[in-house]
């Protein structure tokens, strides 16, 4: 890591220009602080249809039954879109192969390719990428405590780099371009170590545009086993979903924002629902089958509510540890970039369909509605599982090992806040009527955007009009501004409240690097059931007290997962100092 | 016991730090309770993912309540007791939450997307269906949702 660090570089982080091989400075490097909106002016409409947007304008798709505002309508957002693959003929392409499963031990090594592959999804061909020609690329199997190399090789048309989300490795190869290294121009290559401590299920994923890059294709999970051979309970079957969406129009994706991302409000929610890249997943099991699913949030935006065709579901693990102990639950909750272990028990022969059932807002009539997605089907048939799990299912594990780790945490719970975080947004030249509705539609707000309620507006909005922002209570420093030092192996107790009264609230899974944590409160009420995380999920109008284990040296990202918020500025660097000696 | 001695200090120190919560209902009296006054508090349920909902989406939430100045039950009636309870904003459909009395009670869990509270007199605590009158009664924050169909926005009308 270089040091000191300069303000002007970080600004820098996942914002590097779409250029080939250029590596420019943000154009913002001193985060500006966007006027409200309220005290807009109508000329700012004007000046928001100059931009040249010729080949933005495609309209967003609507959902069914809402109409776009008329004061929006032939109103496009003021960048230039973007897809990738410009000039490349799609079906010269390689398409996209499955995941490989790829075992290394200790000391090999990964070639790690990004590259355009052909998607053929609901018979509509597109160019996307891949890591190494699959989506989702690799999946990495290692053992706890292995290390291993990673060549990362990138021919992309755009710069890159990977981050190792959830891994406590090393801070030079955590894979954030201007920070802990430069991003990986096209064409050219960049190596990493990578050491897994922590048992678990992980992922990678560029941090460089992440609205684009990773919406289009790259991300893959690590599977660190443990040494224990009764980790996990027993199971007849594991499976990897990697979760995402898609946000298509006919026969086209629906562009991104070369210098700056659309959907900067809410995120870019898709109306195609993917598993493993693919719209339709299946599975065949066996009565009374015990199926633990390995479930990562790829998605931009979106947060789901899933559930297996009403086969009861058990939670075991989360982003870095298993919970202290077991629980059967109705669905399972993941926000993007969270990772959830769960197993499910399929009793009877059917059909079972895994959804995301959530009940969504149509602000413009002020209703709830549900909203149920067919992500695919487990065909469950009448042959007797072998062995049969039922039993080892039924019995709700106690994680002593879990429980032991965390006590040595509880005696720091009650302690005031080390530090304490606002989340708000401001915003600046937004269209006139997109003002306006925001600002007549604040009665009410959700905890839990589950879905795109105004695609219009959001389509609308990007980063150079949306600021969202992490405020530091204390100094009122926001984002790239924010400058924590702590030192190694201390405890930091970081109090996140997410602002209902912003003009446009909305929930952020809010993830640090490098580091784990333990969610200790919410609004008031002690967790009772702790695993290890590094990602959480804050709702609008929620108080959520993190404990950070500030055991990993170095200087690490904090931000909203979410990748528009994250591009449009929602980031913060919390450095942990060398001087300590490791924590036994 | 580490976890029990965990939660009592941990609950005391953010009680007094913690922002007021987003989901708070006040609670307006009748004519029949006019010193009665009250608010609600609405709270995610007890659920792994920090976030409370059921499988088909709804949020799951724990209603607590904090009520003062309610009579004595005998003097609105037959009525012993006084009781909360989730109802549809069509009023068709009444959830028992749990009794009530003057200070802290916590009642149950709501899960409508869209409910009235409502306390009632009621003949003794254990009733399963409302029969006495409301004595004080709130709407859940999403009943704020308004509709803007009519608004000059959505007829391509200047505001």
């Amino acid at each position: 890591m270089r040091r000191p660090i300069r303000w002007a570089l970080l600004a820098t982080v996942a914002c590097v220009s779409l250029t080939a091989g250029a590596q420019r400075p943000r154009a913002r490097t001193k985060v500006r602080r966007a006027k409200p909106d309220s005290a807009m002016t109508p000329g700012m409409h004007d000046m928001h249809d100059m931009h040249d947007m010729s080949d933005m304008g495609m309209p967003v798709p609507m959902p069914k039954g809402m109409p776009m505002i008329p004061g929006l309508v032939g109103v496009v957002p003021p960048v230039t879109s973007f897809l990738p693959g410009a000039g490349v003929d799609v079906r010269r392409l390689p398409s996209a192969a499955r995941t490989r499963v790829v075992r290394l031990g200790n000391g090999d090594t990964l070639d790690l390719t990004a590259g355009l592959v052909r998607r053929t999804i609901q018979g509509r061909s597109f160019v996307m990428y891949g890591f190494n020609g699959q989506v989702p690329g690799p999946l990495v199997r290692v053992p706890q405590n292995a290390t291993i190399t990673v060549r990362f090789h990138n021919r992309l048309d755009q710069p890159s780099a990977v981050h190792w989300h959830g891994v406590r490795l090393d801070n030079r190869s955590d894979g954030v371009p201007g920070l802990t290294q430069d991003a990986v121009a096209a064409g050219k290559d960049f190596v990493y170590t990578v050491r897994f401590p922590d048992a678990g299920i992980y992922w990678y994923h560029p941090h460089v545009r992440e609205d684009i890059q990773q919406a289009l294709g790259l991300f893959g999970n690590v599977r660190v086993d443990s040494p224990e051979r009764d980790y996990y309970s027993p199971v007849n079957r594991e499976e990897m979903l990697m979760l995402g969406d898609l946000l298509v129009n006919g026969d086209t994706l629906i562009p991104f924002g070369k210098e700056s991302p659309t959907f900067a409000l809410m995120g870019r929610v898709g109306n195609v629902l993917l598993v493993n890249g693919e719209p339709q997943y299946s599975l065949r099991a066996h009565q009374g089958d015990v199926v633990r699913f390995f479930l990562t949030n790829v998605s931009s935006s979106r947060t789901y509510n899933l559930s297996f065709g009403g086969a009861p579901i058990k939670i075991v693990a989360s982003d870095a540890s298993r919970f202290e102990r077991e629980e059967l639950v109705p669905s399972v909750v993941i926000a993007p970039a969270e990772r959830y272990v769960v197993e499910a028990r399929f009793a009877r022969p059917g059909r079972f369909a895994v959804v995301n059932a959530v009940q969504s807002i149509n602000h413009y009539i002020g209703e709830f509605a549900s909203e149920v997605d067919t992500l695919g089907i487990i065909t469950v048939d009448a042959a007797p599982a072998m062995p049969d799990y039922g039993k080892q299912f039924a019995a709700l594990r106690v994680n002593r090992a879990v429980s032991r780790d965390v006590d040595r945490y509880r005696p720091y719970f009650d302690r005031a806040p080390d530090k304490s975080l606002t989340l708000t947004v401001a915003t600046s030249a937004l269209p006139l009527a997109t003002v306006q509705f925001m600002n007549v539609d604040t009665a009410y707000f959700a905890p839990i955007e589950w879905v795109d309620g105004m695609p219009d507006m959001n389509w609308l909005s990007t980063g150079k009009q949306v600021r969202w922002i992490l405020r530091d209570d204390a100094t009122g420093k926001e984002n790239m501004d924010i400058d924590w030092h702590v030192a190694r192996n201390s405890m930091i107790r970081v109090r996140i409240f997410n602002d209902p009264k912003s003009f446009h609230p909305m929930q952020h899974p809010i993830h640090l690097h490098g580091q784990r944590m333990l969610v200790i409160a919410r609004d008031g009420v002690l967790t009772d059931n702790f695993a290890w995380k590094d990602t959480a999920l804050i709702p609008v109008g929620s108080t959520v007290d993190l404990l950070i284990d500030a055991a990993n040296p170095g200087a690490w990202m904090m931000h909203c997962h979410i990748a528009e918020h994250l591009e449009a500025g929602m980031m913060a660097v919390m450095h942990v100092d060398q001087g300590a000696p490791a924590r036994r | 016991m580490a976890f029990a001695w965990a939660r009592c200090s941990v609950l005391a120190t953010m009680l007094v730090t913690t922002h007021a919560g987003p989901f708070d209902i006040p609670l307006f009296n009748t004519p029949l309770a006019p010193t009665a006054q009250g608010e609600a508090r609405l709270v995610f349920a007890h659920s792994p993912f920090g976030v409370a909902v059921t499988a088909d989406g709804h949020a799951r939430y724990d209603v607590s309540l904090r009520v003062s100045g309610l009579p004595v039950p005998a003097s609105l009636g037959t009525y012993s007791a006084f009781v909360a309870w989730e109802v549809s904003t069509d009023l068709s459909h009444w959830h028992r939450l749990g009794a009530v009395t003057n200070g802290q009670s916590t009642v149950g869990q709501a899960e409508l997307d869209k409910f009235l509270l409502v306390i009632t007199a009621e003949p003794n605590a254990d009733v399963v269906s409302h029969t006495g009158p409301t004595v004080l009664h709130g709407t859940s924050p999403s009943g704020w949702l308004q509709s803007f169909l009519s608004h000059p926005l959505f007829r391509g009308l200047p505001p």
